[in-house]
C-alpha cells in the first residue's frame, strides 16, 4: 500500500528488538495519545467552563453532573492528565535505565526534560481552575513559594498571579497558561523531541556490526502496533472515566471551616512534605530545582554507556547514572508516601 | 583585510545585531510592565466588625473575612491573624491555640511558634473602636 | 494472530463505550427547579422529590432547598451536594439558624411586631438555660444572687426590661465548686442548642425545630406514627407530646446531681402528660400546652430573664376571667390583625372581621378562643381540633377568695385524680 501521513510520520524500518512492548512499555508512544484525548476533551470542557471566581467550581458542577456525558469528559481530561505525568516519568526512566540520552542524544534529552516539566504545571494549573476548597491551600502555599524567591520573588508573584493575593486576575491568568501558553509551549515541543528522534537516528540501538539481532519491522507494522496500542489505552481509560469520578468540591468562601488535612496534589506531596522541614524558599524552590538540574544533567556528567550495550534494559556501563536516577525516584516516592500518613 | 580591524560587511552585522537586542531589550520592559500590572483593587486593610457590644467580655469570635481571631477579654479587645507565617495558609483555632493543616506548624494561645516549620509568630492586628461604637480591625 | 487481536482490541473498545452509556444511564436525572425567590436553578429534587412540602407557608416552588438548608445547588453527587448543608439535617440549629431563617422578610423582621422571632427564641430562658445555670450557681455559693450572669452560650442584647443586657458563656470546665461541674456534665440535656438524651421519648431536634417540627405522635399509643430524624416538617399544630421530650420527663435529684427519669409507664394521656407528683385541673390536660402557653412565653420577648416566672405569665384568670372581672377581648377590625395571620397558619377556627377573640394581659391574641354571642367562650384546640365551650368564673358558683386570684389557688378545688 502507499503510506499516508501518519506512516510517514513514522521512520520505513525500525529494529524489532527496540519496537517490542517490553522495550519500550509504549510509554512515549502513550504520552503522545494522552495528549491528543487531553486537546479534545479539553476543548469540549471549554464550552462550559467559565473563568471566573463565582462560576469556576459552579460551571463544573454543571459539566459533571448536568450535560450528558459530561461527567465523562471531564473524568477523561483528569484521568488523561494524571496519567500523562506517570507515563512521561515511566518514559523518562526507560531513558536513563537504557542509556538512550547519549550524544547525539543530550539535546532531545533537555527537551523531553522540558516536557516533563511542561506536564506538571499543565496539571497544576488545570487543577487550579477548579478554584474549589481543594486546591484553595495548594494556590496560596505555591504562589507564596514564588513570592519567597529572593531579588526576583516579588515580580515573579505579580506575573502569576496578576495581583497582591490569588483572586480573579490569578484564575484568568491560570486559565491562559493552561489553555494556551503551556499547551502551546508544549505542542512545540513535542513536534520538536519527535524530530529530533528521526534525526538522531530513530530508537537508540548498538551500530549495524554490533548488533545481534538484525531484524526490522516496517512503517506499517508500527502502525499497526501503535493502533492497537491506542485501542486498548482507550478501552481503559473509558472505564476507568466511567466509574471513578475526578475530585470536586465546593467553591473557594472565606467562611468555609479549615479542613484538618490540606493536601497538596499528588504530584507536589513530596514537596509538601519537604516543606514541612522548615525554610520555604530552600525545601520548596532550591531542592526541587536542584533536582530537576541534576536529572537534566544526567547525559552531561555521568559516563556515557558504551555503543554495543544500547537497546538494551539496565546495561552495565552507565550503571552510575541508573543508581542516581533510581535513588532520586526512591527518594520521592518515600517523601509522596510519607505525606501521605495521619497527620501528628 | 586585517584582523585587527572590522569590515564594513561585519560592521553592519553587528550594528544590526545590537539594534535587535536593543529592541528586544525594550520589548521585553514593554512585556515586564504589560504582565506585572494589577487590575484588581487592594484587597482591604481595615475591617468594620459592627457595634463593639455585638462581642460581649469572654468571647472569641472567627472572623473569616481577614482571617483572624477577635478575643474580648478583661484588658479589652485584641486579634490575632490566622495567616500562617510559614507560606499562608489559614490556621485552625484549637483548645491548646493554632494548627496549620498544610505543613504542621503549631502555635500557642498567643500566636507565638510552639512547632515549625513556621518561624514567626502569628501577627497581632490593631483593633479600634470609632467613635460611634464599631469595632475595627486593621491588617496594616 | 494479529487480525485477531485486532478485533478482540475494537470489541473491547466498542464494549467499553457500551458500558460507559450504561453507567451514564444510572446517574440520576436532573429534575430542576427555580424558585421564585431566589432566581437560581437547584437540582435537589433529583433524588428528593419524594419529600413532603415542608409547610404551607414554604412551598417548595418559592423557596427551593438551598435558600434554607445550603448546600451545592447544581451537583448531584450526595457526598458533594450536601458539603455545605448549614447544621446538617436541621438549618434551624442556633449555630446557623441567622444564615438559614433570618432575613426582613422571613423570621427576623422588625421587633416591634415581635416579628424578630430569632432574636427572641435565642435570648429565651429555653435557649439560654440561664435560669437553671443561675440557681444551681446560687444554690452552691458561686454566685451571691439569683441574678443570671451566664447561658448556654454568650448572648447580648442592646436594651432589656430586666437589667440584664449580657450572658457570658457557662463552661462547665472553668468552674471550681464539684457540685457545679457535675450539674455541666450532667444536666445540661433540655436547652435548645443541647442533644437530646438516648430514648425515643427524648427525641427531638435542635433549635427552632425542637419545637416546630413534630417528631413525637399526639397520640403516643400510636406508635406507627414516624419517631424518625427524616421528619421534615414545620408547623405551629405542635401537640403536648413534643412539649415532653424535655418537659414532665422526671426530676433532678440536688444530692447526687442527676436526672431521674419518670418510672411511670403511662397508657393514656391522663397519666402521659404530667409525672405522678404534678398537681393539674382538666383543662390542664385535655388541651395541648400551646392551646395556653402563649408565643412570648415559649419564644420570649427578646429580654434576657433570670428566672422562667419572669417571661411566663398566663394563668387560669387570663381565659377564665375573675369573680369580678371578665377575660380581656379584642373585636377584630384590621384584617391585618396577628390573629387572622397565626389562624391561616393552623386553621383550627375560621376567624372573620367582627369576631371577638380573648387576649392575654400583654394583649397576646388567644386566636383560636372566640367570644360566643350567650357570653361563654368557645375554644379550638390548636394541636388535635378538639371544640371546648366554658363559661368565665363571673356569676359561676365559685367560693375562691377575691383577693387570691391565682392558678395555685385555682387548684386546690380543681385538680384532678388520676
Amino acid at each position: 500500500m502507499r503510506p499516508n501521513f501518519l506512516h510517514h510520520l513514522h521512520p520505513p524500518t525500525i529494529p524489532a528488538r527496540q519496537a517490542r512492548l517490553r522495550y519500550t512499555l509504549a510509554a512515549g508512544g502513550l504520552a503522545v495519545f494522552l495528549s491528543l484525548i487531553l486537546l479534545v476533551t479539553g476543548l469540549l470542557e471549554m464550552f462550559y467552563y467559565i473563568p471566573t471566581p463565582d462560576q469556576a467550581a459552579a460551571s463544573i458542577q454543571t459539566l459533571t453532573f448536568l450535560v450528558p456525558y459530561g461527567g465523562l469528559v471531564r473524568n477523561l481530561h483528569y484521568w488523561s492528565a494524571q496519567f500523562l505525568v506517570i507515563v512521561t516519568l515511566v518514559h523518562f526512566l526507560r531513558v536513563v535505565f537504557t542509556g538512550a540520552y547519549a550524544a547525539p542524544r543530550r539535546f532531545n534529552y533537555l527537551l523531553g526534560m522540558g516536557l516533563l516539566v511542561l506536564a506538571v504545571l499543565l496539571d497544576f494549573t488545570g487543577y487550579v481552575l477548579r478554584w474549589d476548597e481543594g486546591i484553595r491551600w495548594a494556590l496560596v502555599t505555591g504562589t507564596n513559594l514564588v513570592k519567597s524567591i529572593p531579588l526576583i520573588g516579588n515580580a515573579l508573584y505579580m506575573m502569576l498571579v496578576g495581583g497582591t493575593q490569588p483572586g480573579p486576575a490569578t484564575l484568568i491568568r491560570f486559565y491562559g497558561w493552561h489553555i494556551f501558553g503551556l499547551a502551546l509551549a508544549a505542542g512545540i515541543l513535542v513536534a520538536w523531541h519527535i524530530f529530533r528522534v528521526r534525526r538522531d537516528g530513530g530508537i537508540a540501538v548498538p551500530p549495524p556490526p554490533l548488533r545481534e539481532d538484525q531484524r526490522r519491522i516496517t512503517r506499517f507494522e508500527l502502525v499497526r502496533r501503535e493502533v492497537l496500542a491506542m485501542l486498548l489505552a482507550a478501552t481503559a481509560l473509558l472505564l476507568l472515566s466511567a466509574f471513578a469520578p475526578a475530585p470536586l468540591a465546593a467553591t473557594i468562601t472565606a467562611s468555609a471551616p479549615v479542613s484538618e488535612t490540606a493536601r497538596a496534589p499528588w504530584f507536589f506531596l513530596w514537596v509538601q512534605q519537604m516543606l514541612k522541614l522548615g525554610n520555604p524558599f530552600f525545601w520548596g524552590v532550591v531542592v526541587p530545582l536542584a533536582v530537576l538540574v541534576l536529572i537534566s544533567l544526567i547525559p552531561y556528567i555521568f559516563p556515557k554507556p558504551a555503543k554495543p550495550e544500547l537497546g538494551r534494559w539496565f546495561p552495565k556501563s552507565n550503571r552510575l547514572a541508573q543508581a542516581v536516577a533510581l535513588f532520586i525516584l526512591l527518594a520521592i516516592i518515600t517523601l509522596t508516601l510519607l505525606a501521605l500518613l495521619p497527620a501528628s | 583585510m586585517s584582523n585587527r580591524t572590522l569590515s564594513r560587511r561585519d560592521f553592519l552585522k553587528l550594528a544590526s545585531a545590537a539594534i535587535l537586542a536593543l529592541s528586544g531589550l525594550l520589548g521585553l520592559e514593554g512585556l515586564f510592565r504589560f504582565l506585572t500590572t494589577q487590575t484588581e483593587p487592594l484587597p482591604p486593610t481595615e475591617f468594620d466588625l459592627g457595634p463593639a457590644s455585638n462581642y460581649p467580655p469572654g468571647s472569641r469570635t472567627l472572623l473569616a473575612d481577614i482571617p483572624a481571631l477577635l478575643l474580648h477579654t478583661q484588658s479589652g479587645f485584641s486579634a490575632i491573624s490566622l495567616v500562617c507565617t510559614h507560606l499562608g495558609c489559614t490556621v485552625e483555632s484549637k483548645p491548646e491555640g493554632f494548627a496549620c493543616p498544610c505543613h504542621g506548624s503549631r502555635f500557642d494561645l498567643q500566636g507565638n511558634v510552639t512547632r515549625g516549620p513556621a518561624e514567626k509568630s502569628l501577627h497581632s492586628l490593631r483593633t479600634g473602636i470609632t467613635s460611634d461604637g464599631k469595632l475595627h480591625v486593621y491588617t496594616n | 494472530m494479529r487480525r485477531y487481536l485486532f478485533l478482540a482490541a475494537s470489541f473491547s473498545l466498542l464494549l467499553g463505550l457500551l458500558i460507559t452509556a450504561w453507567q451514564e444511564s444510572r446517574h440520576p436525572k436532573p429534575i430542576a427547579l427555580t424558585p421564585t425567590l431566589t432566581g437560581k436553578v437547584e437540582y435537589c429534587l433529583s433524588c428528593h422529590g419524594d419529600l413532603p412540602e415542608i409547610s404551607k407557608s414554604h412551598p417548595v416552588q418559592t423557596f427551593g432547598c438551598v435558600l434554607c438548608h445550603g448546600g451545592e445547588p447544581l451537583a448531584l453527587d450526595a457526598n458533594l451536594a450536601h458539603s455545605t448543608m448549614r447544621g446538617g439535617k436541621n438549618p434551624s440549629d442556633f449555630s446557623v439558624v441567622q444564615a438559614s431563617c433570618a432575613g426582613s422578610n422571613c423570621h427576623s423582621g422588625t421587633a416591634e411586631d415581635f416579628r424578630n422571632h430569632i432574636q427572641r427564641a435565642t435570648t429565651s430562658i429555653q435557649a439560654t438555660y440561664a435560669g437553671a445555670i443561675a440557681n444551681i450557681r446560687y444554690t452552691f455559693g458561686v454566685q451571691p444572687d439569683l441574678k443570671a450572669r451566664l447561658g448556654i452560650f454568650s448572648v447580648q442584647v442592646s436594651q432589656s426590661t430586666s437589667g440584664i443586657t449580657a450572658l457570658a458563656a457557662f463552661d462547665p470546665t472553668q468552674e471550681t465548686n464539684p457540685y457545679v461541674k457535675a450539674f455541666g456534665q450532667n444536666c445540661l440535656t433540655c436547652h435548645l442548642s443541647a442533644q437530646p438524651l438516648p430514648g425515643s421519648e427524648y427525641f427531638r431536634f435542635t433549635g427552632c425545630s425542637a419545637c416546630h417540627t413534630p417528631t413525637q405522635s399526639p397520640d403516643r399509643t400510636n406508635t406507627e406514627q414516624v419517631q424518625s430524624s427524616q421528619i421534615h416538617k414545620l408547623t405551629t399544630s405542635i401537640s403536648y407530646t413534643q412539649c415532653d421530650t424535655c418537659h414532665n420527663r422526671g426530676n433532678y435529684d440536688l444530692r447526687t446531681i442527676t436526672f431521674k427519669p419518670r418510672q411511670d409507664h403511662p397508657a393514656d394521656r391522663l397519666h402521659d402528660y404530667y409525672q405522678p407528683i404534678a398537681q393539674f385541673t382538666s383543662c390542664e390536660w385535655k388541651l395541648d400546652c400551646v392551646d395556653c402557653h402563649t408565643r412570648t412565653e415559649a419564644m420570649g420577648d427578646g429580654n434576657l430573664y433570670s428566672v422562667k416566672k419572669d417571661i411566663q405569665y398566663i394563668q387560669c384568670k387570663t381565659c377564665h376571667g375573675t369573680l369580678t372581672d371578665l377575660p380581656q377581648t379584642r373585636t377584630l377590625t384590621d384584617p391585618n390583625d396577628l390573629a387572622f395571620r397565626l389562624a391561616t397558619l393552623n386553621p383550627v377556627i375560621d376567624l372573620k372581621l367582627g369576631d371577638t377573640i380573648l387576649v392575654t394581659e400583654k394583649d397576646e391574641p388567644l386566636w383560636n378562643i372566640r367570644v360566643l354571642p350567650d357570653g361563654t367562650y368557645e375554644l379550638f384546640g390548636k394541636a388535635d381540633n378538639q371544640r371546648y365551650v366554658f363559661r368565665p368564673v363571673k356569676g359561676s358558683a365559685c367560693t375562691q377568695d377575691p383577693a387570691r386570684q391565682d392558678s395555685g389557688s385555682c387548684h386546690e378545688c380543681h385538680s384532678v385524680e388520676r
